[in-house]
């Protein structure tokens, strides 16, 4: 079941069934893109955005051709007429000649309205998705749709489906993102957080402060742009915050209760899902604040509180316990057991900085610091007496957030030193240009070599310049240092934001030898987060080590429904994957008419320093609209037999 | 100011102007059935096709939604863009077979269109009456709703929202085969199934214009009720 039989995959048409166009080589070609089953289903034939592919020769190709049509005809949204009328038309003509009541003719009307449908559709859904492996079908299994007809089969018969988008392959936790970019579009802005919320609890803070890999991934970005989804996941938060509403009522109470040590994204969006199919939930957290990185991580000036405190709050209101300042010392399913929980959910984040790596920094002072330290103890009111200078070490957000932070805070001269260049930097491209602008320094391939002290006091620190050599394991060029570059940078503070890793003190060392890996992070499994630890789940940062705030929300998502498969005594089964098969590929877009981006204010930089208020502005309610108008819907759906 | 070519005349398009009202300020005839000079352009019935020079290649393009620009060059009536519109309008006559609109366009287009039994109004979701709602009324009283992912909806249609409409009748207006309809008996509006009560006109008595209309009115103007009282004729 591995040999393809006919392919059109990317409009590449590989014929093997007749053996005297059979080619060897085109053979291996297509075999290596199609796993042997998909979503546990071994199949015959598939059917996706991208073409038709037969596996074995005797697959009822016009029978899976009316599965597609009914799944494609859920989706077309029906804003244009071609595309939804389209499909209804191209149905009725193959229902009848599985009638028995059609011939070449009807095939032939069929390839013309496909082809209509492909050129003429407002959005990519009927430009690719909707017909295209049928136009594939029709032309090339003509004899099989005339002798459908003959036989009495009922179509189309069982089938699997699954449905994507590139921009929802990028995102972490799946959204259904041109779902809830149509529902503001069509002004449904509560629908559309309805939406969003069955895979993201926290709406308002990761429509501030997520990564977005999905715009990145958006069809329209080579075009005029990628749609503005974070923002309009913002704007969705937004509309609520201004309207205000319940988040669902939970299942019928399950007798099982769940523990999960800490409030973070992960922590959150475990209880949230747990909680919501009628589990007891409490969460143990060691700060005096709930919400993980997104309290104590991310600045004000990017996460205003209140949004995250309110999103916090309506899950507490679903009967979630979140009980503060309850730092978990030891780690132990048995003791957890003994107070009625039934499962543990260790969700602890990575709060420990790493070491630079240079001398000097094994004294313990006060004028060198950890980033993650350093934003904590802002976000938690620590009083910071600002000095003259400071250094930050590092590229990635958590430095950006502490130069930020420190501009705000009366620093007079903030400088970053990184080790590679700016191409290389981790930070987002918006968060290293608002530091510019709010008068951050950014040396670029320099490295620390030693903090230098004067009476106990940092003066400086030593520094090395780098160069570029070959990438390295994470992709990256490796930086190498440049013999006798040395220099000194004067500076009263020294703040290390080179990496972080979890607290494992509540590990003790024979579980460490079971549940620790070589990185000091938590051993768990990706998919389902079970440990070797019965009962303990474990995920987010404290497993994949520092990462963004929407993969650890999504192993959150991931956690709740595996805890709840073992509670019932049920393997966990994942979502289907697209893995391994590039859903960005499309055989032609046509033309799309430009439209470009929408644009939000920024704070005045005048404003900015000297106040932690949000820098980035929203979208209203008819910005918002006018920019979910520019999605182009790109669904790819595959069928399979 | 943009030079631009359509059917082979060269033109200063206005800033920000489509090909569509290009090409009609050219008396060109360009069928649509979904457009509204004063509504912003949505691209629901795709018969306004035309083709477009994109890096040196014919495409075709919704020419409602294609801003005129500097060099851009333009057919109108092509065998491709002929056969685009035929089509279209041969899917909405399949739709809608009964519907006078739609039935009168698609003949124009070379759709063979049989007599029909009866007339029906349907509607074809042409969106005219939800931008007049939001864009010119501001009462979105009207949206789609739409089929997709997990949403189980068997026919789109466009949802009512009896709370926010102010029963002006603007959507009946502007619709282009009479499914939305308005009637008015004794002293009362019917619109979209709600039923509205009419103010009389303080000095001819006259029933004028529904009375939430005229509390939306006073509420998005400032201009206090008693003052929106009279009726055109009588102010």
């Amino acid at each position: 079941m591995n040999k393809v039989a006919f392919s059109s995959w990317n409009g590449k048409i590989i014929d093997n069934r007749s053996p005297a166009k059979g080619k060897k080589k085109a053979r291996e070609e297509a075999t290596g893109a199609f796993p042997a089953t998909l979503d546990g289903y071994s199949y015959d034939a598939l059917m996706g955005w991208n073409g038709l592919v037969v596996f074995d020769p005797k697959a009822d190709v016009p029978a899976l051709t009316l599965a597609y049509i009914a799944e494609a005809r859920k989706l077309s949204c029906g804003e244009c007429s071609v595309c939804m009328i389209g499909i209804d038309r191209v149905r009725e003509i193959l229902l009848d000649m599985r009638a028995g009541k059609g011939g070449a003719k009807d095939l032939a009307e069929i390839e013309e309205i496909v082809k209509g449908v492909m050129v003429n559709s407002k959005c990519n859904f009927g430009r690719a998705t909707a017909l295209t492996p049928v136009l594939d079908a029709v032309k090339h299994f003509k004899a099989a749709f005339l002798e459908a007809g003959k036989g009495e089969k009922d179509a189309p018969g069982e089938y699997r489906s699954a449905v994507t988008a590139p921009c929802m392959e990028a995102c972490p936790a799946t959204l259904d993102i041109p779902g809830y970019i149509e529902l503001i579009r069509n002004n449904k802005f509560k629908e559309s957080l309805d939406l969003i919320r069955e895979r993201c609890i926290l709406p308002g803070v990761i429509g501030r402060a997520c990564t977005h890999p999905c715009e990145a991934a958006c069809v329209r970005k080579d075009m005029d742009g990628p749609l503005a989804i974070r923002l309009l996941k913002r704007a969705a938060a937004d509309a609520e915050l201004r309207e205000g509403s319940a988040l669902p009522a939970p299942g019928e109470e399950k007798k099982e209760k769940v523990a999960i040590i800490g409030a973070g994204p992960a922590g959150l969006a475990a209880a949230y899902n747990l909680r919501l199919m009628g589990y007891g939930v409490t969460i143990f957290e060691a700060l005096p604040k709930a919400g993980g990185m997104a309290s104590v991580g991310i600045p004000d000036y990017r996460l205003p509180k209140d949004v995250l405190n309110h999103e916090i709050d309506l899950i507490k209101r679903m009967g979630v316990d979140i009980r503060l300042n309850s730092k978990v010392e030891a780690l132990s399913v048995a003791d957890f057991q003994k107070q009625g929980y039934a499962a543990v959910f260790a969700a602890i984040g990575a709060h420990v900085g790493t070491r630079i790596g240079c001398k000097g920094e094994e004294v313990v002072s006060e004028d060198v610091l950890q980033g993650a330290e350093f934003l904590r103890g802002v976000s938690l009111g620590k009083k910071v007496v600002p000095v003259d200078k400071v250094a930050i070490i590092g590229g990635g957000n958590v430095a950006l957030d502490c130069a930020r932070n420190c501009i705000r805070l009366g620093f007079k001269d903030v400088e970053i030193v990184y080790r590679r260049s700016r191409a290389e930097m981790p930070g987002s491209d918006q968060e290293i240009e608002e530091a510019l602008h709010e008068g951050v320094k950014i040396t670029y391939l320099a490295a620390p070599v030693e903090i230098v002290r004067k009476a106990g006091k940092v003066t400086a620190i030593e520094c090395v310049k780098m160069k570029l050599g070959e990438p390295d394991e994470s992709g990256r060029k490796r930086p190498i240092p440049v013999k006798g570059s040395e220099f000194t940078l004067k500076t009263d503070m020294v703040i290390a934001a080179t990496g972080q890793k979890p607290d494992l003190g509540l590990l003790s060392a024979k579980e460490k030898g079971s549940l620790a890996t070589a990185w000091g992070t938590i051993k768990a499994d990706a998919a389902s987060s079970s440990t070797e630890t019965t009962r303990l789940f474990a995920g987010g940062d404290c497993v994949t080590g520092p990462a963004t705030l929407i993969e650890a929300l999504n192993a959150g998502n991931k956690a709740a429904k595996s805890i709840a498969a073992y509670l019932r005594g049920e393997p966990f089964v994942d979502e289907p994957s697209f893995e391994g098969i590039d859903v960005h590929q499309q055989r032609d877009m046509g033309f799309v008419p430009p439209a470009p981006v929408g644009k939000v204010e920024l704070l005045d930089v005048a404003e900015r320093i000297g106040s932690f208020a949000e820098v980035e502005g929203g979208f209203d309610a008819d910005a918002a609209m006018k920019e979910a108008q520019r999605c182009l819907r790109c669904y790819r759906l595959m069928v399979w037999q | 100011m943009a030079k631009m070519i359509i059917d082979g005349h060269e033109i200063q398009a206005k800033a920000g102007a489509t090909v569509l009202e290009e090409a009609r300020r050219l008396k060109i005839e360009i069928p649509t059935l979904c457009y509204h000079k004063d509504l912003s352009s949505f691209g629901a019935c795709r018969l306004c096709t035309v083709e477009i020079k994109v890096k040196g290649k014919w495409r075709l393009a919704a020419s409602c939604q294609t801003e005129a620009e500097e060099g851009l060059e333009v057919r109108t009536d092509t065998d491709a863009v002929r056969a685009s519109r035929k089509l279209a309008a041969e899917l909405l006559y399949f739709r809608y077979p009964e519907t006078a609109a739609v039935r009168e366009i698609a003949a124009k287009l070379g759709v063979d269109v049989r007599e029909a039994a009866e007339e029906s109004h349907d509607c074809i979701l042409c969106g005219l009456c939800t931008r007049t709602c939001h864009e010119i009324v501001g009462a979105n009283a009207l949206n789609f709703k739409d089929r997709g992912l997990g949403r189980e909806i068997e026919e789109p249609k466009i949802e009512f929202s009896p709370a926010a409409c102010i029963g002006c009748g603007s959507c009946a207006y502007v619709c282009p085969t009479g499914f939305v309809r308005m009637e008015s008996v004794n002293g009362k509006r019917i619109i979209w199934d709600k039923v509205f009560k009419m103010a009389s006109c303080e000095v001819c008595g006259r029933h004028f214009a529904p009375v939430e209309q005229l509390e939306f009115i006073s509420r998005t103007t400032g201009v206090p009720i008693r003052s929106l009282m009279t009726c055109v004729s009588c102010r």
